[in-house]
């Protein structure tokens, strides 16, 4: 469904409310992700779906209602549900109004063609070719290709009428050999970006370079963490920057604000117009989303705000709104770390010795005040001597403070757009001294 | 709803036949959900959500297609029939091996989940009443910088169709509730939940929401909440540990049940959940834990979150062993992974809704109670700790190394429960971990614990599980190691 079906329809469905306060989010996705193993296609899927997002405010009350049914009686009945559910919840008269918003052009290069009409045999292409390269050097690939067209238009009786369409495409790949694996991944907005040969020939080169891993004692360890690692440890810092989680008291930022908390060397934004990223100018409320520096140099200053928040705070509202109302509170989604100077290998060459970690596992918080988080090493950890990657090592656990990390952080000037299914941000390589394991595995 | 979409279930079928499958299966859904937040004294969220839709399943040459669609005209279930068929081809032309093979099993019936009082009989006011009066006495304390109660309210109505002759119908009610507490003073935070980690969630209606109790404990759990942030900092070392229901349910989850997927065994999650430490050549002979652990799979289980009369691609549930007497018996299985090392399907396998493909799940996977009250559990621990409710949960992805922490946990010394102590975590590895079981608290304790966000699968899939637990005893467990390195 394209924008201008997009927008008629959430004209449709606030005629529906009449002169009542409302909200309509439209969300049209349609995606495809092929899955291999074993150099083998094993799950191979699509779907495409259109949902519309009610919000009716009736007298200081608020109800939401959602459906997917597009059908004039459907939709009808879903602003009546939303109107009939706020006419029964409690009076809020701190909830916000709506936002007046009409502008929110979206970055260059959020959009392509060729990725919103990926075909499965365009997947299966590329899978082949990372598949190829497993193959020749006597390994097994696991991973997945995906392409997913989504488009997004908020529209509410305040006036506000905005739309995203975007891109969005992925590969990753695990080699698998018989005592060692190596991984790769990439993240665009582009189909034509998805280099199933160089990924594949990254992921097999590392699971052979891995072969026949050796213990190496837990302690205090020099690491250099690839994108992929570090990516996923510092998305457990995102929510810290949350003014709800600042408010209520479990940030280390309420240790104050205007401080600095890590090296000078760490310069850290929300900013979803990063070429890598190019994401959605506005919130789910509807609301600009601003870029805002969460560490510069070092320094912790700014706090990520919705319309509640702001309101509540007497911040300025940085759009970092969710769907409302709801009880997550604002939320990072583009996180971009500023890189350094030195390339990869520099860094690596730089190194007496430490371990050089290709991709983190199961990261969950220990201690959310202090940034503590454990995790596991995963495919690919090597051991770094004289400063050249000497071999590969059995995988550890650490048990590791965020902020502690970026106090020591050096930074490669290599960045890389990483992420999961909870996050997307852009992040260089970094080197840590003095990282934290605590345990070994078996393998 | 099945007549209704009896018409559209030929025409699909029909259509993925005429385009080359050999087998093909759609299931329709309407799903609706109710969620309800009360946080620090607003409704922080009033949704009531439905939505509708399909899953078709083809198989063409050994492969397998999935297109799901919202679209339910003539034309919608053409093209996403033949959406399916063309993945599956695509994913033939490139297979060095196949996967899969046609099923041929047919069952007509229908499953409705037993539901004491429908959660659309009780009024909207009433709902968020409760919660707003359980949420206003968390706030026990000063420190209680955050409370936090809820409602999910789920309902599922599914039919299953398939060109060998199936037609299922069933109809899904899921309930969940919970609080939760955040205190906060100076430099710590300190949060607890009830009931267990994430409230409780099982199969049926309005009943589940007042089996939580949640207003006669939420006084209790803001006192813990704020005594945490002045309690000393849990002991280090190998330690005898007795853990609560809710945690045993999570360590059953984390360390069996997903250990035991045969698909993760086969490497078909590999490149994301990971894969297991266990193969079919351990079945029999491997000692996974003590004679007092057995396991099972019960998928027939009255308010099981993950009861169903059938599983998403048309298999009855059974029941069946995991671990028996400590031994491993058996994995969760689909179709085509049971067909791999020569047994039958124990009809595992889930999708989260009609956009998702169907693969294997936990399911409800159970630690069978011991014959032990609680109490008796803290008799000849002269010292050691109690921990209830998770707050933190890691596991290697071949589900041998992990680390768990508590939010509470009270010091055991000469058999008594003595001090609280905060911030409790401890470690181990799966099979030596089990292997020190030696106590298990009897059936008046045990739970049938569902966790209602399961991730798995990509794209990633929210699966609803349940593990039955009662609390249990481990005997020189490695305490404290998420604060001690």
């Amino acid at each position: 469904m394209d924008k201008d079906a997009r927008e008629a329809l959430a004209r449709r469905v606030l005629a529906f409310a009449g002169t009542a306060p409302a909200e309509a989010i439209v969300n049209d996705v349609d995606a495809g992700l092929t899955r291999f193993t074993h150099n083998a296609i094993h799950q191979n899927v699509a779907s495409a779906d259109t949902s519309v997002r009610v919000r009716a405010i009736v007298a200081g009350r608020t109800g939401v209602a959602v459906t997917n049914d597009l059908g004039d009686a459907a939709l009808r009945a879903t602003v009546d549900r939303a109107m009939a559910m706020a006419a029964l919840a409690p009076r809020d008269d701190d909830a916000p109004g709506f936002a007046n918003n009409a502008g929110g052009a979206s970055p260059p290069g959020a959009y392509d063609d060729g990725t919103a009409t990926a075909s499965p045999a365009e997947r299966a292409r590329v899978v082949a070719e990372i598949c190829s390269v497993a193959e020749r050097n006597a390994l097994w690939a696991a991973g997945y290709v995906a392409t997913e067209r989504t488009g997004t238009t908020i529209a509410n009786s305040a006036g506000t009428l905005v739309s995203y369409d975007g891109t969005s495409c992925a590969l990753n790949v695990k080699a698998n050999g018989p005592d060692s694996t190596g991984f790769a991944e990439r993240f665009s907005t582009t189909v034509a970006d998805l280099d199933g040969t160089k990924a594949g020939s990254v992921a097999a080169e590392k699971a052979l370079r891995a072969r026949e891993p050796v213990d190496v004692p837990p302690g205090e360890w020099t690491v250099i963490l690839e994108p992929p690692a570090f990516g996923e440890l510092l998305s457990y810092l995102s929510d810290h920057f949350s003014a709800q989680t600042y408010d209520e008291g479990s940030s280390f930022l309420c240790d104050g604000l205007e401080r600095a908390y890590a090296a000078p060397s760490v310069s850290i934004a929300d900013d979803y117009a990063h070429p890598l990223l190019a994401g959605q100018p506005f919130d789910f409320e509807g609301y600009p989303t601003a870029r805002v520096p969460l560490f510069e140099r070092g320094v912790a200053s700014r706090l990520l705000t919705d319309a509640t928040w702001a309101k509540r705070l007497a911040l300025p509202n940085t759009g970092h709104g969710l769907p409302a109302p709801n009880a997550h509170g604002p939320s990072a989604r583009s996180v971009v770390v500023a890189p350094g100077t030195a390339t990869l290998p520099e860094l690596i060459a730089g190194t007496p010795r430490g371990l050089l970690v290709t991709r983190f596992w199961y990261i969950r918080p220990v201690d959310q005040r202090k940034t503590i988080v454990t995790g596991m090493t995963r495919d690919g950890t090597f051991l770094i001597e004289n400063g050249e990657v000497a071999r590969g090592v059995r995988n550890m656990r650490f048990n590791q403070s965020i902020l502690g990390a970026l106090e020591r952080a050096v930074f490669s000037c290599e960045p890389a757009r990483t992420g999961g299914y909870a996050y997307s941000m852009v992040v260089p390589a970094v080197k840590i001294d003095g990282f934290r394991f605590s345990s070994g595995t078996e393998f | 709803m099945s007549a209704v979409y009896d018409g559209l279930a030929a025409r699909a079928l029909d259509t993925a036949c005429a385009r080359g499958a050999s087998y093909a299966d759609v299931r329709f859904e309407d799903d609706r959900s109710e969620r309800i937040d009360v946080r620090n004294g607003r409704v922080a969220t009033l949704r009531d959500e439905t939505s509708s839709g399909y899953g078709i399943r083809a198989f063409y040459d050994g492969a397998w297609g999935f297109a799901a669609s919202a679209d339910l005209s003539d034309g919608g279930v053409d093209a996403a029939a033949a959406r399916a068929v063309e993945i599956a081809r695509a994913g033939a032309a490139v297979a060095s091996q196949r996967f899969g093979e046609a099923p041929t099993d047919r069952y007509v019936d229908t499953f409705a989940t037993p539901v004491a009082r429908d959660p659309a009989d009780v009024p909207l006011g009433e709902r968020v009443a409760l919660l707003l009066a359980a949420e206003r006495d968390l706030h026990a304390a000063p420190s209680i910088r955050a409370g936090h109660a809820w409602i999910d309210l789920w309902r599922v109505d599914k039919i299953f169709y398939s060109t060998s002759g199936s037609r299922i119908a069933q109809s899904l009610h899921q309930t969940g509730s919970g609080i939760a507490a955040l205190a906060a003073d100076g430099g710590d935070a300190q949060d607890r939940t009830f009931p267990g980690d994430i409230g409780l969630y099982q199969a049926g209606g309005w009943e589940i929401v007042e089996a939580a109790a949640l207003g006669a404990n939420a006084r209790r759990i803001g006192e813990e909440a704020a005594q945490l942030l002045g309690a000393p900092q849990c002991p280090a070392g190998d330690l005898d540990l007795i853990l609560g229901g809710s945690q045993v349910s999570l360590q059953i989850h984390e360390s069996c049940g997903h250990a035991a997927e045969l698909d993760r065994i086969m490497g078909w999650e590999a490149n994301f959940s990971g894969t297991s430490f266990l193969d079919p050549s351990l079945l029999g002979t491997l000692r996974y834990g003590s004679d007092l652990v057995t396991i099972v799979i019960d998928n027939t289980l009255p308010r099981g979150l993950a009861t169903v009369g059938y599983d998403d691609e048309g298999a009855k549930s059974v029941r069946s062993d995991i671990i028996r007497d400590g031994m491993l018996v058996g994995f969760e299985m689909s179709r085509d992974t049971a067909r791999t090392i020569g047994r039958a399907t124990n009809a595992c396998v889930r999708a989260a809704s009609w956009r998702n493909v169907p693969m294997i799940r936990m399911c409800n996977l159970n630690l069978l109670p011991g014959d032990l009250p609680f109490d008796a559990l803290f008799d000849g621990v002269k010292h050691g700790i109690y921990m209830e409710s998770n707050r933190s949960w890691s596991i290697d992805d071949h589900r041998l190394n992990f680390q768990f922490g508590c939010q509470i946990g009270w010091e055991i010394v000469n058999g008594k429960r003595a001090r609280m102590v905060k911030n409790p975590t401890y470690a181990g590895v799966t099979p030596q971990f089990w292997n020190s079981c030696d106590a298990i608290a009897d059936e008046r304790s045990w739970v049938s614990w569902g966790t209602p966000n399961c991730g798995k699968g990509e794209p990633m899939q929210t699966g609803r599980t349940a593990q039955g637990a009662s609390p249990a005893r481990f005997r020189n467990v490695r305490v404290g190691a998420g604060y001690d390195g």
